[in-house]
């Protein structure tokens, strides 16, 4: 009777950047949960490797082949959607790079996906969710451990992780009362192909684990099941807030 | 148990709630109980704990109570150390005298910062010394907080003194006990709707204060603080420690 199971069923669910990674892992997940996925990737044949995995669990799936930077695009193929009750946006990237040797192209590319992108498809997707008022809705804004605390070399990233906490909480005050919760996870490094490459490089790992109470990275699976609670109902009171995963690094 | 997502299952698992018989205590030992743990009811009324056992049992888990003050050091000591199985505390104990901050009474102080601090802090170092006596593989503590551990509310100073205070326990025990895989975190629910809040709702400029306060138009009951206590305390948050799981309605988004 107190505890609420994080349950999806009948719910429709958007994930953008599906294709790989951490989209895939929380598109999976929600459709573990019963949710329909529509996931959005560039990458056709990404989508269709997707599609196997889901309905190999008896998952449902909707794909649409978007560039969320294509903004006429990414509104036309979401004007075409019904019924959007939870939205994983969760498209972004990183470009290490030293402060001052931060060019205009990594920065003008990473504001425009993790900041710009995001905040279109947050747009859109609210817009759909305000014609739908008896459901409640549920955003996840994809963040890090980054959105809480600097580090080194990812001045950028920083800046766009910090700036999806922001957002996070102005739509989290605005739309409670339209009953459309906003939300972020912020993991610590997750064991992702994007990530994969910089744990090739032993000083990088080494340090990284230093910087983990718990001593190992996070898995996709970690951070797609916090993913999957605060898209239920099961969160149904939490709202303007950062549910972090990053086994200890921001506590100390 | 999925590829990607993780069940909150506690079977095989034995928690200990501190004020397990009242309010958030209760729920947090009911959906525990629900996910399939054992409980361990730490309490002051015998009544009280008779009655939640009678819930308890019919989940088909097993149940132990022990009545008890948290403020009598010695003998949740006796009590805590003599524990066979322990995976789970939920470190819930704890109370408020609101009152203005030029009138706050030495007494008020004195009881606020025994119960919510000194006892929080003996049972969850007891706690966590026996859970790694007794070699498991994995732990977790979950302190209640409030949102008065990261804002202040009115006549709540001494309230958020001690709050805030569990916030700074909670990372700092999640650095100390990391190494032995003891993971520690809180919950900061808005004002629930338990015996003990009834009377400030009571008051008309305080339920319009709390209603105004929170964007989310609905009051946090003891259900949403239980369900995110049983996540956290399950293998399904097994990398979140030293943090907060807010459950306010947007209350500190503001």
């Amino acid at each position: 009777m107190y505890l609420q199971k994080i349950n999806l069923k009948n719910k429709y669910a958007l994930v953008t950047g599906a294709g790989k990674g951490l989209g895939k892992a929380c598109s999976i997940a929600l459709a573990e949960a019963g949710a329909t996925v529509i996931a959005l990737s560039r990458t056709p044949s990404d989508l269709d490797k997707l599609e196997k995995q889901i309905k190999k669990i008896k998952g449902k799936i909707i794909k649409v082949p978007c560039d969320v930077m294509d903004y006429e695009d990414l509104k036309k193929k979401i004007d075409k959607i019904k019924i959007i009750d939870v939205l994983v946006n969760n498209a972004g990237t990183n470009i290490p790079e030293p402060f001052e040797k931060v060019k205009q192209k990594s920065m003008n590319y990473l504001v425009d996906l993790n900041l710009k992108a995001a905040f279109n498809v947050a747009q859109l997707v609210v817009k759909k969710m305000l014609k739908n008022k008896k459901r409640p809705g549920s955003i996840i804004n994809m963040s890090s451990q980054l959105g809480h605390v600097g580090m080194s070399g990812r001045n950028v990233y920083n800046m766009t992780k910090f700036g999806i906490e922001g957002l996070t909480k102005g739509m989290g005050v605005e739309l409670a009362k339209n009953n459309i919760r906003v939300n972020t996870v912020a993991p610590t490094f997750v064991e992702t192909p994007m990530v994969k490459k910089f744990f090739k490089n032993k000083k990088f790992i080494n340090k990284m684990l230093r910087n983990i109470p718990l001593g190992r990275v996070a898995q996709e699976s970690d951070v797609a099941t916090a993913v999957a609670f605060l898209a239920a109902d099961s969160s149904e009171m939490i709202t303007g807030t950062s549910l972090v995963v990053d086994g200890g690094w921001t506590a100390q | 148990m999925g590829i990607f997502l993780k069940d909150i299952s506690l079977k095989g698992k034995t928690a200990l709630i501190t004020g397990a018989t009242k309010g958030l205590g209760r729920g947090a030992a009911e959906a525990i109980a629900e996910a399939g743990g054992n409980i361990i009811a730490v309490g002051r009324n015998q009544s009280e704990l008779n009655s939640l056992g009678k819930k308890i049992k019919k989940l088909k888990v097993k149940y132990t109570s022990f009545n008890c003050d948290v403020n009598n050091y010695n003998k949740i000591k006796n009590f805590i150390t003599n524990l066979k199985k322990l995976d789970i505390l939920v470190n819930n104990a704890g109370t408020n005298i609101p009152e203005n901050f030029l009138n706050v009474k030495k007494t008020s102080l004195e009881t606020l910062l025994n119960v919510n601090t000194k006892a929080v802090f003996n049972i969850a170092q007891l706690c966590a010394n026996q859970i790694i006596k007794l070699k498991r593989k994995q732990g977790s503590i979950i302190n209640i907080s409030s949102i008065f551990g990261l804002v202040a509310g009115q006549k709540r100073t001494v309230y958020s003194m001690t709050k805030f205070g569990v916030e700074g326990l909670t990372k700092g025990m999640a650095l100390d006990l990391a190494k032995y895989n003891i993971r520690v975190n809180s919950v900061c629910p808005n004002i629930v709707l338990t015996p003990r809040t009834k009377k400030y709702f009571s008051d008309k400029k305080y339920n319009k204060y709390v209603k105004e306060s929170t964007p989310i138009n609905k009051v946090v009951t003891i259900s949403d603080v239980a369900t995110s206590i049983t996540f956290l305390a399950s293998e399904a948050s097994s990398m979140i420690t030293g943090t907060s799981i807010i459950i306010d309605g947007g209350w500190t988004a503001k």
